[in-house]
């Protein structure tokens, strides 16, 4: 069975966290419950019809960047 | 002889072009100044003397020759530091970026070249904008000149401090979740965050890309007109550089405030959270004074402070945290307990709710909008509390989350905070004025005869005598 330990390795891990030692362990697991706190806080009606975040947009000719 | 310290872009700029003030002497009474007074205040990282007076005595020779270039030449002025200056290191008050030397000017930087001012140093920030204030940093924090060794609002610390203790008249800078209106607050100077894409980013360290706004800091409302003259513009290596016409920001300044149609956003710190009450009376007599001079002033409601501020952290945390994440994996030791803290917050938010953030991110954008329709600009807190003592790190940690500026992030419309008063302890009370995108002008008429009537930006801390 996963320790507390175990779980916040495999998430640092994941992150490309490689090199954090306890007190910084310490730290992501505040910032794990953190997260959690504010998930639960966001609205649950929120539709992808709602979405923003896309602004890529293909170049047009002659454009070197989209 | 005119009191150099405190003297105002407009007022130096008519000395300066009018040959009646040396440039050269005025960044040289500037530096003696701090030099004096900086190792009690920390409001610099890094003081640029040569670079100052060559600069200096270029401006003296151009105006000497008949070429002045507008109200910045000559004008001494200072830039939180993670805006590059060629040649100069941007450390973000970080270890992690201790031997950054940029290699070229920030748009900004580039633009205030132009104009003739002056850069006199690199100015405190919470480190990387987000951690502090911070003990465990090479540099110590910024301290606020009003009150014995309180904070100084954050992250653009030190250009809050530069102004209130009279080192600078105009400093620049950056606002994610308020950092310019914050150290305006709480240091009884004037801070503008524009219009989002209103002034180019490029060469600015992120914070968060979709959040982040350089802002004018000055201790008058005319004299942020002038400094944002300078910066505004489109910027095409800037993705979030909008191609939107720059008016002339002191055009109206003199209109007044008569048949404007204010809101008041009271429910922000009435009842979504408790403002402290002298804080709360200061933006209440606000709305009276502007009745006063002749605006309509009612109340709206905009969505709860809590919902603007969940979107902005989760935003915050994960474009943070992708600017940091390979640094953070190298070497996350080189990081300051506070930002280290709140830049590993976002390496636990999941995708999903990053994306849902920018979700809410667009109805809260909406919803705000069509509220403001009617309306020339609304009126409300910026910090919810006066400052508190610095070495208090209980005190600084409730303080952080009690604002009103986060809304107006989200949502880019341009905000400013301004001197509203002084609690009984004498320490700043502000309020905060937010407009229709691009629509800063309208700021500035307001926060024009607002100043003009309460003249609370003619009060200087009274302890900043070097002497």
């Amino acid at each position: 069975m996963a320790t507390d330990n175990d779980i916040l390795l495999q998430t640092a891990a994941t992150a490309g966290l490689m090199s954090l030692n306890q007190a910084h362990l310490a730290q992501l697991k505040r910032a794990m419950e953190s997260a959690r706190e504010l998930s639960d806080k966001l609205p649950k009606d929120l539709h992808y019809s709602e979405e923003i975040a896309v602004t890529f947009r293909a170049p047009a000719a002659g454009d070197s960047t989209p | 002889m005119t009191d150099l310290a405190f003297l105002g872009i407009a007022d130096a700029a008519d000395l300066i072009r009018a040959r009646k003030l040396s440039p050269v002497e005025y960044v040289e009474a500037l530096l003696d100044r701090i030099g004096r007074l900086d190792s009690r205040y920390h409001a610099f990282i890094r003081l640029t003397p040569d670079l100052a007076l060559a600069a200096a005595r270029r401006a003296e020779k151009e105006i000497a020759g008949g070429n002045w270039r507008g109200p910045l030449h000559g004008i001494p002025t200072g830039l939180k530091d993670i805006i590059d200056c060629a040649g100069v290191p941007t450390t973000a008050h970080s270890k992690v970026l201790a031997q950054n030397v940029a290699a070229t000017d920030a748009a900004v930087t580039q633009r205030l070249k132009s104009a003739g001012a002056i850069l006199m140093g690199k100015l405190a920030t919470h480190e990387f904008a987000i951690g502090g204030p911070s003990f465990d940093l090479p540099w110590p924090p910024a301290v606020n000149p009003w009150g014995g060794n309180h904070f100084p609002g954050g992250s653009s610390s030190g250009c809050g401090v530069a102004l209130a203790a009279g080192m600078l008249p105009a400093a620049l800078g950056t606002d994610t979740g308020g950092s310019v209106r914050n150290p305006a607050s709480m240091c009884a100077i004037t801070g503008m965050k524009p219009t989002y894409g209103r002034v180019s980013r490029r060469g600015v360290l992120p914070l968060a890309y979709s959040l982040d706004h350089v802002g004018p800091m000055t201790r008058t409302v005319r004299d942020n007109a002038a400094l944002l003259q300078a910066l505004a513009g489109h910027d095409p290596d800037d993705p979030g550089s909008a191609n939107v016409p720059v008016p002339q920001y002191a055009a109206d300044l003199e209109r007044g405030v008569k048949g404007l149609k204010l809101g008041l956003v009271r429910h922000f710190y009435a009842e979504d959270m408790q403002a402290h009450p002298e804080q709360a009376q200061a933006i209440d007599r606000a709305a009276e004074v502007l009745r006063g001079l002749g605006a309509e002033v009612r109340e709206i409601r905009l969505a709860p402070l809590q919902d603007y501020a969940t979107c902005t952290r989760i935003i915050i945390r994960c474009e943070a945290f992708a600017i940091h994440r390979r640094w953070l994996a190298e070497r996350p030791g080189d990081y300051g307990q506070l930002a280290r803290q709140r830049i590993l917050d976002g390496a636990a938010v999941s995708a999903a709710d990053y994306i849902d953030a920018q979700r809410l991110r667009g109805r809260l954008t909406r919803r705000t909008l069509e509220m403001f329709a009617g309306l020339d600009a609304a009126l409300t807190a910026s910090s919810l509390d006066p400052a508190c003592r610095i070495d208090d790190a209980d005190a600084c940690a409730r303080l952080y989350p009690r604002q009103a500026r986060q809304p107006f992030n989200v949502t880019g419309q341009p905000a400013m905070a301004i001197p509203a008063g002084f609690t009984k302890d004498g320490l700043p009370l502000s309020l905060q004025l937010v407009g229709h995108p691009w629509q800063e002008a309208m700021l500035y008429r307001i926060a024009q005869a607002y100043e003009r009537a309460t003249g609370w930006t003619e009060r200087h801390p009274p302890n900043v005598s070097p002497a």
